[in-house]
């Protein structure tokens, strides 16, 4: 999942160096947490949402497969 | 070079009241940028797929004419009602990651559209003979009919059925994902 996240976030922001991904096991399934510069962050996020929501789209596909739940948050 | 005439100047007179014209120049891809497009499409899609742990193959095909696509790519394999997700939602998310990433690194608009076993030529089939149902509905009882929310390439759809279709006329109402399409009698 975190690969994932990589790829996409590294293809669409300016400081592709500066993108960190963690993952955490918690107690509703995986959490990541996602870091850009500031300057990439509307790049990441989009009007209303709209990029980050279509990554937890795609996540879901992932967690559904190996039945868990996954949750992204930008930092 | 393609030369687009936004607002037409004027030539004014004695040197007065003269208006600029406004004209955007856009620069007509070539061929080889367009294969360059499709490589680089495919290439990404591809890795989205592998990393989404979904096995499929991935093909070009001619973009649908009604379409705004300059690259189609199709999906095939088993098991790709995932890939689809709720009112093509998944579908949706992955064609508009798609074409952020490849439009950020070619520094261009390139529009891709993407579709797996032919799910949105069928969806588009549906949707037209949905319009066309409910436009006769609403010319029998005056009543308008909003429909479900859809996306805006399936609105379009909508609008695009019924804009010669005689005595109703379509409204996008709502914002983002609840954005739908009513359709109502004229006047």
């Amino acid at each position: 999942m975190k690969e994932l996240i990589e790829f996409i976030v590294k293809a669409i922001v300016n400081n592709p160096d500066e993108v960190v991904v963690t993952e955490e096991q918690s107690e509703g399934g995986v959490l990541l947490k996602l870091q850009v510069n500031q300057e990439d962050m509307g790049r990441v996020i989009g009007k209303q949402g709209r990029v980050v929501q279509a990554m937890r789209t795609l996540l879901r596909v992932i967690a559904a497969k190996a039945g868990t739940r996954v949750e992204l948050v930008v930092m | 070079m393609e030369v687009v005439v936004l607002k037409e100047g004027k030539p004014g007179f004695l040197g007065l009241g003269g208006e600029e014209a406004t004209v955007r120049v856009l620069r007509r891809q070539s061929e080889e940028e367009r294969q360059a497009a499709v490589i680089l499409a495919k290439e990404v899609l591809e890795r989205l797929l592998s990393l989404m742990k979904v096995s499929a193959s991935i093909e070009e095909k001619e973009p649908p004419e009604e379409g705004r696509a300059l690259i189609f790519l199709e999906i095939t394999g088993d098991d790709l009602g995932i890939l689809i997700g709720r009112r093509g939602q998944t579908l949706s998310s992955l064609q508009y990651l798609l074409y952020l990433m490849v439009g950020h690194q070619l520094k261009a608009h390139v529009p891709v559209t993407i579709d797996v076993a032919g799910y949105r030529e069928r969806r588009q089939e549906a949707l037209k003979n949905l319009a066309w149902r409910i436009a006769e509905s609403v010319m029998a009882t005056g009543q308008p009919v909003p429909l479900e929310p859809m996306p805006a390439s399936e609105r379009r759809i909508i609008h695009l059925a019924l804009q010669d279709y005689p005595g109703v006329i379509t409204q996008s109402i709502g914002e983002g994902e609840d954005r739908k399409v009513t359709i109502l009698k004229q006047g």
